[in-house]
C-alpha cells in the first residue's frame, strides 16, 4: 500500500436486496485515496459512485448491505501506517468517525438540511457530537474567576470527566483491537466482535448530567455551553464567506439560496476539521456561477482545513479543473485509475476513451461520438467485464472473465483484458497488500 | 401573507362553513313534518297540543322555506334553541347539563389517544419489520376493526360483570348526593376537577374510577389511526436526505430518530390529532350509551329515538362549530410549528 | 473488434399484464393480505349460499325466525348452534343473513361514493376556477358536520331501515373521496404528457378518461378499500342504536344491541349469556378486519411511494 494512503477499499461488494431482485451495485471496487490529494470519482448515473462512498462511511441505506470486501482508513496522525478496517467495526466507532474524520456533503443542499431546525442548530450538532470536550473546556475556562455558577461548573466538570473516562476506555479497547485487524482466524474474529460490542456499550455520559439535561428548568444551565458552541458556529460560517453569520444562524434552510445552503452543508461537514471530505456531486443542482464559487471554496478549504477531497461527479470538465487523480467507474466496476493529466492524455480503458470522445471539444468539427447501447440492469448484470456488451474492443475472454486491476504504467491502473498482467508482477492488485507491510 | 390576514381569511371561511352547516341542518329539518319541527321554536317549559297547533300556524311552519330559514336563524342568534323533550328542559339548559360529562371524558381520552398513537407509531417505524413493529401494527389493525360498542360491552362484561370492577355511570349514588349537596361547589362541573378543588379525594376517585373503562375503550379504537399515520410519517421522514446528512455527521440513533426524524414526522399528526379531538366529541355517542354516562352523545341518541328534533339539531350545530373552531386552532398551531409556513 | 450487443431484452409479455402479475405476486406474498382476502371470500360464499345454508322461514328472508317467546336468550344447542338472542331469535340465521346486509351496505355505499367522488373530484380538479371553489366549499361544509350525529338526524328525518342507512351513509361520506381524487388530479394535470395530449387535439373528456383518471385513480381506490370497513362499522353502530333495520331483521348491529341487557348473568353464573354479546360482535369484527387487511394490502401494493423499492 502506498505510504500516504488515507482510505482504501478492497474488493468491495455491496448489494441491494429489493423486491425485484438483488441489485449488485458494487462488483469488487478498489479505490485508493491518498493524503493531501483531490481524488475524482467519475461515471454515469447509477455506476456506483455514491454507493461506494456511502459504503465507505457505512451509511448505505436499507435494503443495501456490504456483502464482502474491506475498507481501510489511516486516520492516526502519528502513525500513518496504522490501518483500521471498518467494515466490521461497531456502529459507535463509525459514529465517532463520521463527521469528525470523514465528512460528506451531498448533492441537493436543500434536501440535506432539516427544514424544522435552524441553521445554527444544525451546525452546532457537529460540535456537540465530536468536540464536546473542547467546548466544555472552553466554557469552564470562561467561567474561571467568576463568582458563583457553582452548579454549572460542577455539572460541566462531571460531563468532561465522563468524556475523558470514556476516551481512556476506548483507547484501551482500541489498543487491543488494532493489532487484531490483520488477523482473520476464528479466535481473532470472536475477540474483535467482543471488543466491538464493548466499544458500543461504552457510554460517555454521567448519570447526574443526564438527569440535569432533561429536567425542565435545570437544563437552562447549559446555556453557557450553548453560547460557546454558538460562537464557534458563527466563526465557522464567517470563515466560509457567509455574510452576516449571526443572522444566518437564526434562519431556517428554506430561507436561503441554493449556493448559501450548500455553504452551510460544507460548514457542517468541516466543523471538526475532517481529514477526508467526500463531496457527492455537490454542484450538480446549482447553476454554473454558484458552481464555480463552491468549487473555489472547496479548493481553498483543501489548502487550509482538510487533507483530501473525494470528488464525485459526472462532469469531466470539473474533474480536469479540480482533481489530482481520478477513477472511472462503470456499472459497479472500476475501469481505470490515473493522474488526471495522464488519463486525459492517454486513456487506456475503452469506456474512458468513449467518455472522452463524447465530450465536445472546441476544435471538433464532426459529430459527437456516442457509446452505443445502454447502462445495464444491475439485477442481472453482464457476465465477465460489465462493459463488454457495449465495448468496441470486445474479446471472447471479456464475456467470461472479469478483468483484474493492473498497473499498466507508473501509477496508471486499468481493469481491461486489453492490458493483461504486466510481466513479472505477481500481484495484480497492489492495493491488496494489507497492514502486513 | 402575514398571520393577521391569514386569520381573517380563515374567519371568513369559518362563517361561510357555519352558514353552510346551518343550511344543511335546516334542509334536514324541512324533511320532517311540521308537528315534529315545531319543538325547535318552543321557548316555554310547558307545551300542550293546542299550543303546538297555534304555534305551527303562528310560526308559519307551512310558510315558504326561505322565510322559515330566516326566522330560524334569527332565533338561533338570539339564543332561542327550542325545547327538548328528552331533557324536559329548554335545549340550552339541557346542553349545559350534559356537556361537562362529555367534555370530561374527551379531556381524558384525547391526550391519551394522541400519546399512545405517537408512541406506538414511533416504535413501529424505528423497529420496522421486527416483531415489535408487527405487534404494534396488529394491535392497530385489530383496534381499528372492532366496533366501539362491542368492545365496550365486552370490557363491561368481563371487568364489571365478572370482576365487579369499573361500574358504569359517572358517579355512584352516594357520591352523586354529595356533589349536589349545598356545601359542594361545582366550579367547572367536571367531576374530577371539581372533586380536587373541593378537596374531596373520595369523590375524585369515585368519578375517576368510572372514567377508566370508557377511556380505555376509546383509546383502543382511536389510537390506531394516529399510530398508523405516525408510523408512515416517520418512515417517510427517515428516508429523507437530511436524516442521511445527520447520520453522516455522526449522530447517534437516538438523536436521529427522536430529534431529526420525529420532529418532521409530527407535523401531519398535529392535524389529525385535532380532528380526533373534534371527532371524539361527536363520536362519544356509543361509548356514553354503553357506559351510561349522561353526556351530549347519550342525549342525542335518546333524542334520535324519541324524535326530539330540537335537541338533535342543536347538537349538530354545536358540533359543527366545534369542528370549525378546532380546525382553525390546529391550523394556527401547525403554522407556528412548521418554520416553512411560519416564515413565508 | 466486435459490434456492440444489445443487452436490453424486449419484454415477453404485454406491459399491462406484466404490471398486473407483478401486483398480484406482491399481493400474495403478504400473509396479511391473504388472510384478508380469505376472510372476505368466506363471507362472500356464506352470503351467496345463505338461502341454502339457512332457508328463510318468512317471505321476507331477512326476518329471523324465533322459536318461542321467552325473553331470556338460550344457550347454543342442537337446534340453535349459536344460541339465540333475547326473544329467541336464532343467532345462526342472523349471522348468515346478516352477511348479506353487510355486503349490501358496504358495497353499495362505497360504490356510490366512488362514483360521486370521482365525478365531482374530476370536475373540480380538472376545470378548476369557480367550479372548483364551489365544490371545495361544499365539501368543507360536509366535513364540519358531525358524522354519527348527523346520520342520526337524517334517520330521524327520513325514517329508519336498511335503505335509509345506506342513503345516509352515501350522503355523508362522499366528500373525502372527492377531495382525494381532486388532489391527485391537481398533481397529474400539470404533468407534461397532459399538455402534449391537449396539444395534439384531444378533447377534455378524452384527456380525463384516458390520461388523467388512470394515473390519479390509485389514492381514491386505496381510500375506498380502507373505507369499506369503517362504513360497515358505522352502519352497525346505527343499527345498534336502534336506527337501522326494524326489530327482528337479520342485522348484526341490531343483534348486538339485543344482547346489551344480558352482559351480566345471574350471580352464580356471570357469563351465562356471553354468546349473545360475543358472537355477533365477533362476526362484525372479522368481517371488518378482512376488509381492513385487504385495504391495507391494496394500499401497500398501489401506493406509488412504497411500490418499487
Amino acid at each position: 500500500m502506498p505510504q500516504d494512503t488515507l482510505a482504501t477499499t478492497q474488493d468491495l461488494f455491496t448489494n441491494f436486496y429489493t423486491f425485484e431482485g438483488v441489485v449488485r451495485a458494487l462488483n469488487g471496487v478498489n479505490i485508493v485515496v491518498r493524503h493531501g490529494e483531490t481524488y475524482g470519482l467519475v461515471g454515469e448515473s447509477g455506476c456506483g459512485k455514491s454507493v461506494t462512498v456511502r459504503s465507505m462511511m457505512r451509511i448505505v441505506q436499507a435494503p443495501g448491505k456490504i456483502d464482502s470486501g474491506s475498507i481501510f482508513v489511516f486516520l492516526n496522525p502519528e502513525d500513518r501506517l496504522k490501518a483500521i478496517e471498518i467494515v466490521h467495526r461497531s456502529e459507535a466507532y463509525m459514529e465517532s468517525i463520521r463527521g469528525c474524520d470523514i465528512s460528506m456533503i451531498f448533492q441537493e443542499p436543500a434536501a440535506a438540511l432539516n427544514p424544522v431546525l435552524s441553521i445554527g442548530e444544525q451546525v452546532a450538532e457537529s460540535y456537540r457530537f465530536h468536540l464536546n470536550d473542547r467546548m466544555l473546556e472552553e466554557t469552564l475556562k470562561a467561567l474561571e474567576g467568576k463568582r458563583g455558577h457553582g452548579l454549572q461548573r460542577a455539572l460541566f466538570r462531571r460531563e468532561l470527566a465522563a468524556i475523558h473516562r470514556r476516551d481512556a476506555r476506548l483507547q484501551r479497547i482500541d489498543n487491543e483491537l488494532y493489532p487484531l485487524d490483520g488477523r482473520d482466524d476464528p479466535e481473532a474474529r470472536s475477540r474483535k466482535a467482543q471488543l466491538s460490542r464493548m466499544r458500543d456499550r461504552t457510554g460517555g455520559t454521567d448519570a447526574l448530567v443526564q438527569v440535569a439535561r432533561r429536567f425542565p428548568f435545570l437544563r437552562l444551565y447549559r446555556r453557557r455551553l450553548e453560547r460557546t458552541v454558538h460562537g464557534h458556529v458563527v466563526e465557522l460560517l464567517r470563515s466560509l464567506g457567509i455574510p452576516n453569520p449571526e443572522n444566518v444562524a437564526e434562519r431556517y434552510p428554506h430561507e436561503l439560496s441554493g449556493g448559501m445552503q450548500q455553504r452551510i452543508v460544507i460548514a457542517i461537514a468541516l466543523a471538526c476539521h475532517p481529514t477526508l471530505l467526500i463531496a457527492d456531486e455537490p454542484t450538480s443542482n446549482l447553476d454554473v456561477t454558484i458552481q464555480a464559487q463552491i468549487v473555489d471554496l472547496i479548493k481553498q478549504l483543501k489548502k487550509t482545513a482538510i487533507s483530501s477531497v473525494l470528488f464525485i461527479t459526472h462532469d469531466l470538465g470539473l474533474v480536469a479543473e479540480t482533481c489530482d487523480r481520478v477513477t472511472v467507474m462503470y456499472a459497479g466496476d472500476v475501469c481505470e485509475t490515473a493522474a488526471v493529466k495522464e488519463l486525459f492524455k492517454r486513456p487506456l480503458h475503452p469506456y474512458t476513451k468513449g467518455l472522452l470522445n463524447s465530450v465536445p471539444k472546441v476544435e471538433q468539427a464532426e459529430e459527437l461520438a456516442m457509446i452505443p447501447g445502454a447502462v445495464p440492469n444491475l439485477i442481472a448484470p453482464p457476465t465477465g467485464c460489465r462493459f463488454h456488451p457495449r465495448c468496441p474492443s470486445r474479446m471472447p475472454i471479456c464475456v467470461t472473465e472479469k478483468p483484474a486491476v493492473v498497473e499498466h504504467t507508473a501509477d496508471h491502473w486499468v481493469a481491461c483484458h486489453l492490458y493483461p498482467k504486466a510481466a513479472g508482477s505477481e500481484r495484480s492488485d497492489p492495493e491488496r497488500s494489507g497492514p502486513h507491510d | 401573507m402575514s398571520l393577521l390576514s391569514y386569520i381573517i381569511r380563515r374567519l371568513f371561511l369559518m362563517i361561510f362553513v357555519l352558514f353552510g352547516v346551518s343550511l344543511l341542518v335546516f334542509t334536514v329539518m324541512m324533511l320532517m313534518p311540521p308537528g315534529m319541527r315545531v319543538a325547535a321554536y318552543v321557548t316555554s317549559d310547558r307545551v300542550t297540543p293546542e299550543m303546538m297547533d297555534a304555534m305551527i300556524a303562528k310560526y308559519g311552519l307551512n310558510d315558504p322555506a326561505p322565510v322559515q330559514y330566516i326566522r330560524w336563524i334569527g332565533n338561533l342568534l338570539h339564543g332561542q334553541f327550542g325545547y327538548s323533550i328528552t331533557a324536559s328542559a329548554p335545549v340550552l339548559t339541557g346542553f349545559m347539563q350534559f356537556f361537562p360529562t362529555t367534555l370530561e371524558l374527551v379531556l381524558y381520552a384525547a391526550p391519551l389517544i394522541i400519546l399512545v398513537g405517537i408512541f406506538l407509531g414511533t416504535i413501529g417505524a424505528v423497529h420496522k419489520d421486527e416483531p415489535l413493529d408487527h405487534g404494534t401494527r396488529i394491535f392497530a389493525i385489530i383496534g381499528y376493526s372492532l366496533p366501539t360498542f362491542w368492545l365496550g360491552l365486552l370490557l363491561m362484561m368481563i371487568l364489571y360483570g365478572f370482576a365487579g370492577l369499573f361500574p358504569p355511570g359517572s358517579l355512584s349514588n352516594s357520591a352523586h348526593e354529595v356533589v349536589n349537596a349545598p356545601g359542594y361547589h361545582q366550579y367547572t362541573h367536571l367531576l374530577t376537577i371539581d372533586a380536587i378543588l373541593n378537596w374531596r379525594w373520595d369523590i375524585f376517585w369515585d368519578a375517576f374510577y368510572r372514567l377508566i373503562l370508557p377511556t380505555v375503550n376509546l383509546v383502543i379504537i382511536n389510537s390506531a389511526l394516529i399510530m398508523r399515520l405516525m408510523r408512515s410519517s416517520m418512515l417517510e421522514s427517515l428516508g429523507q436526505d437530511y436524516v442521511m446528512t445527520a447520520r453522516a455527521k455522526g449522530a447517534d440513533s437516538r438523536t436521529l430518530y427522536l430529534k431529526h426524524a420525529r420532529r418532521n414526522a409530527m407535523l401531519p399528526v398535529i392535524t389529525v390529532s385535532g380532528l380526533t379531538f373534534a371527532g371524539l366529541m361527536s363520536g362519544a355517542v356509543i361509548t356514553e350509551t354503553i357506559f351510561d354516562r349522561k353526556g351530549i352523545g347519550w342525549w342525542t341518541a335518546r333524542a334520535a329515538l324519541q324524535l326530539d328534533v330540537a335537541a338533535i339539531m342543536f347538537n349538530v350545530l354545536f358540533l359543527g362549530v366545534i369542528y370549525v373552531v378546532i380546525n382553525l386552532i390546529v391550523d394556527l398551531i401547525y403554522a407556528y410549528v412548521d418554520p416553512r409556513v411560519r416564515l413565508s | 473488434m466486435g459490434t456492440p450487443v444489445q443487452t436490453v431484452t424486449p419484454p415477453k409479455v404485454h406491459p399491462r399484464l406484466d404490471e398486473f402479475l407483478f401486483t398480484a405476486r406482491r399481493f400474495i406474498k403478504n400473509p396479511l393480505s391473504v388472510i384478508g382476502l380469505s376472510l372476505i371470500l368466506v363471507f362472500g360464499v356464506i352470503a351467496l349460499l345463505a338461502p341454502v345454508l339457512e332457508p328463510p322461514k318468512y317471505p321476507d328472508s331477512f326476518k329471523m325466525p324465533h322459536s318461542g317467546w321467552k325473553i331470556e336468550p338460550s344457550p347454543p344447542s342442537a337446534e340453535h348452534p349459536l344460541g339465540t338472542t333475547q326473544q329467541q331469535y336464532d343467532m345462526l340465521y342472523g349471522m348468515i343473513w346478516g352477511t348479506r346486509s353487510a355486503f349490501k351496505i358496504g358495497v353499495l355505499v362505497v360504490a356510490a361514493n366512488l362514483l360521486i367522488g370521482i365525478l365531482l373530484g374530476a370536475v373540480a380538479g380538472y376545470f378548476g376556477g369557480a367550479i372548483d371553489e364551489i365544490i371545495m366549499r361544499v365539501t368543507d361544509v360536509f366535513y364540519a358536520i358531525p358524522f354519527l350525529v348527523m346520520a342520526m338526524a337524517l334517520v330521524v328525518a327520513i325514517g329508519r331501515g336498511l335503505k335509509a342507512v345506506i342513503i345516509v351513509l352515501i350522503i355523508l361520506e362522499w366528500p373525502s373521496y372527492t377531495r382525494v381524487l381532486r388532489s391527485d388530479i391537481l398533481v397529474t394535470r400539470n404533468k407534461d404528457f397532459i399538455l402534449a395530449s391537449r396539444a395534439s387535439g384531444a378533447s377534455h373528456l378524452r384527456v380525463i378518461l384516458t390520461h388523467i383518471l388512470p394515473n390519479a385513480m390509485y389514492s381514491v381506490l386505496i381510500l375506498a378499500s380502507l373505507n369499506i370497513g369503517a362504513t360497515i362499522l358505522t352502519a352497525a353502530a346505527l343499527s345498534f342504536l336502534g336506527l337501522g333495520s326494524d326489530t327482528g331483521v337479520a342485522d348484526w348491529g341490531q343483534i348486538v344491541s339485543m344482547g346489551r341487557n344480558w352482559i351480566v348473568g345471574a350471580p352464580g353464573n356471570r357469563f351465562a349469556y356471553w354468546y349473545t354479546v360475543f358472537v355477533p360482535g365477533f362476526v362484525i369484527s372479522l368481517f371488518v378486519l378482512g376488509w381492513n387487511l385487504l385495504g391495507d394490502a391494496v394500499r401497500d401494493v398501489f401506493d406509488p411511494k412504497v411500490r418499487r423499492r
